[in-house]
């Protein structure tokens, strides 16, 4: 397609490439002799598609779950799952590996396993471009066409609040104080301050806008005001939140700060921060309150991950910076419905959590077959995502956990979503909290089968 | 031997099949054989080996027994009212099929796989979370009890509906275990009705499979004779009911 080759030059980074390697290169033949452009401009070493190809991007719980629904739909459609990291580790539990309740390898999973048991391919590449004209997937292993592409690429942080476009800084604070809600390196992180822990203060924040796992931030905090109770380490959480309360599970996590932590907790809501100086270890408050800390894990707000602008789906929505402009009912990209965006990126305000994702993965899967099958997707093929989340409150002497689960509602007046039939359980003391916190190892190994077996 | 137990099997709705499960060995529907298999005929006897009478069953007591598989539990509950007829359900797929009623004197009696199959959360030794709740029991899952809950992601069943969806994220309802109840009031298992999740299960737990049964060769063994059914609090050392 003519159309597409220019079209492909408009993308800054790869233009020069791009043109180059096509031929219509009018000028800059020394980029032609780049052994880099043969790579990235020819086909990624996958076979051929075998039929309508769905190319996913991201394989967090809702790539995974769409790629591997999709082939349970219809095994004649081909279904290419990429992600950049070669190995799977999840968010969710994560809190829990940090402070040493289970070990690493209860959330590190293997990508070859899903592809296998679900009969995809899986392409370990990192993607830097995507041509929507020529439906083109530009990645590190080469190019991947696509019928229908799927954009699941979770979250990035948004640091500009307390940066104000401040690389150095930025870079200094992901580097020193990771927010540990992308699962990885920062989790082990984490996992190693927490260990390493002396003695004073830790700070953990909380953003405003719909970050990832509401009550994330909540249960690190408890459980890690466990770990110092245990080990009788002298410190103390300090639970900077942006919001006015706790935003999710507020009943059980005030009771558990109030009843478990006391000496170890402080919950300070409605704390903005003005500024960070990473190096004097020093917080200072949109009041003037000066908080030093000992270490910390500093959680910015949340916006979609970049992937969407490089694709152009970008818009920002109430709550967050770049997120998907999207059909909130059918998921396609507004003007372009051969795009889906999926997952933490979605602008509907439906908690960015694993289970969602997943819930949320199967319809989207099932209207993706329904749509390479040529039917119209629209309102009527919407069903509602479930939120069902587990929040440790304490590891010792037992494991014990509070629980949310809701569905979502459209509301026609205000034009968003709300939770419908939801419940709670907070109560931690009696035997539900012990019953809770066997649930949420079971709730964990339960998504982790459907993701990879 | 009673006959009541016959069922209809509707292929996508269209071609009907009447059959009597007591009656015929391997698959009975080639083209939809996921949706009805009948297995070797096993009857249910309580820990010693004697059989179990289908009016000496507790009423709201979830027991468990491992059906057609070494390794793949199911329930079986006495409810305390009789249970609907001819329940149209669908399996995650589309197909379609019929779950006929409860058997029993008062057709009370169901029993159902408990592999849960949303995530294949189902009852070990070591805990259970997915049960019948009793209709005094609230439960979170749904808005009134007497209905049969997993509380690993709260999919919610209708007990005396074929297993059918309630609310939660299962797709499909509960394979139903097609029970015979004979005219000297024993109970016996003749085959799954419904989508299982028995190949996925196998797929999923070879570690769990060692611990248990030995390995997944044991644990794929056919059940023949009898199947040893317990009350859940025998069979699982926890319960976990939201």
């Amino acid at each position: 397609m003519a159309l597409s080759r220019r079209d492909a030059m408009r993308f800054t980074g790869l233009a020069a490439i791009t043109a180059a390697a096509s031929g219509y290169a009018k000028s800059d033949k020394t980029a032609a002799k780049s052994t880099a452009k043969g790579v990235l401009l020819s086909p990624a070493p996958i076979p051929a598609a075998k039929g309508q190809r769905v190319v996913i991007v991201g394989a967090g719980a809702s790539g995974l779950t769409i790629a591997k629904y999709i082939k349970k739909g219809n095994p004649k459609v081909d279904v290419v799952l990429m992600d950049k990291r070669s190995v799977f580790m999840s968010g969710f539990l994560s809190n829990l590996v940090a402070t040493g309740v289970l070990p690493l390898e209860f959330i590190t999973h293997d990508f070859l396993e899903a592809a296998r048991n679900g009969n995809y391919n899986f392409l370990q590449a990192t993607v830097h471009d995507i041509d929507r004209t020529s439906k083109t997937v530009f990645t590190n292993e080469g190019t991947v066409k696509y019928d229908v592409l799927v954009l699941a690429p979770g979250i990035d942080y948004d640091y500009s609040h307390w940066t104000k476009g401040d690389v150095e800084l930025e870079t200094v604070l992901r580097t020193k104080f990771p927010a540990a809600f992308i699962a990885g390196s920062e989790t082990l992180s984490l996992k190693s301050k927490i260990e390493n822990f002396e003695g004073g203060n830790f700070v953990v924040t909380v953003p405003g806008g719909n970050y990832r796992c509401l009550p994330g931030p909540y249960e690190r905090s408890c459980l890690i005001a466990d770990y110092f109770k245990k080990n009788k380490i002298n410190g103390k959480v300090l639970v900077l939140d942006e919001n006015a309360d706790i935003t999710i599970k507020a009943a059980g996590f005030h009771s558990a700060f109030d009843n478990m932590y006391k000496d170890y907790i402080t919950y300070m809501p409605s704390t903005t921060i003005d500024s960070i100086d990473p190096y004097k270890q020093k917080i200072v408050t949109e009041f003037g309150q000066e908080i030093e800390f000992a270490d910390a894990a500093l959680y910015p707000r949340v916006r979609g991950n970049k992937l969407l602008e490089i694709a152009g789906v970008a818009k920002d929505s109430p709550a967050n910076k770049a997120e998907a402009n999207i059909d909130p009912f059918t998921y396609q990209v507004i003007g372009d419905k051969n795009v889906f965006c999926t997952g933490d990126v979605r602008p509907m305000g439906f908690s960015k959590s694993a289970n969602t994702a997943n819930t949320e993965g199967k319809i989207v899967a099932a209207n993706i077959v329904k749509y390479l099958g040529g039917q119209e997707l629209s309102r009527k093929t919407w069903t509602s995502p479930l939120t069902v989340c587990f929040s440790a409150v304490s590891a010792t002497p037992d494991l014990r956990a509070i629980s949310v689960h809701a569905e979502y509602a459209y509301n026609d007046a205000n034009k968003a979503f709300a939770f419908a039939n939801a419940g709670m359980n907070e109560k931690w003391d009696g035997s539900e909290g012990i019953d809770g916190g066997k649930g949420l190892k079971e709730w964990g190994k339960g998504l982790y089968r459907d993701l990879f077996n | 031997m009673e006959r009541r137990n016959f069922l209809r099997i509707m292929a996508a709705g269209a071609t009907v099949i009447a059959v009597n499960p007591s009656l015929i060995r391997g698959n009975l529907y080639a083209a939809d054989g996921r949706l009805y298999t009948a297995y070797e005929k096993a009857q249910l006897v309580d820990a010693a080996g004697n059989p179990i009478k289908a009016s000496a069953l507790d009423s709201e007591m979830t027991y468990i027994f491992n059906y057609p598989y070494a390794s793949t539990p199911c329930m079986i509950i006495n409810l305390p009212e009789p249970t609907q007829q001819e329940v149209q359900l669908k399996s995650e797929s589309g197909e379609e099929y019929v779950w006929k009623s409860g058997v029993g004197k008062n057709r009370t009696i169901v029993a159902y796989s408990a592999i849960c199959p949303h995530q294949l959360t189902h009852p070990t030794p070591n805990d259970n979370f997915i049960q019948y709740v009793p209709k005094t029991k609230p439960t979170m899952a749904y808005d009134n009890s007497g209905i049969i809950v997993c509380s690993s992601h709260l999919s919610a069943y209708d007990a005396k509906a074929g297993a059918k969806n309630l609310r939660g994220a299962a797709t499909q309802p509960l394979a139903a275990v097609v029970l015979d109840v004979a005219a000297d009031d024993t109970i016996w298992a003749v085959g799954i009705l419904g989508s299982d999740k028995f190949q996925d299960y196998f797929k999923s737990f070879k570690p769990e499979f060692k611990e248990f049964y030995g390995g997944i060769a044991q644990a794929k063994q056919l059940v023949s004779i009898s199947a040893k059914t317990v009350k859940m609090t025998e069979y699982s050392k926890d319960i976990i009911q939201y």
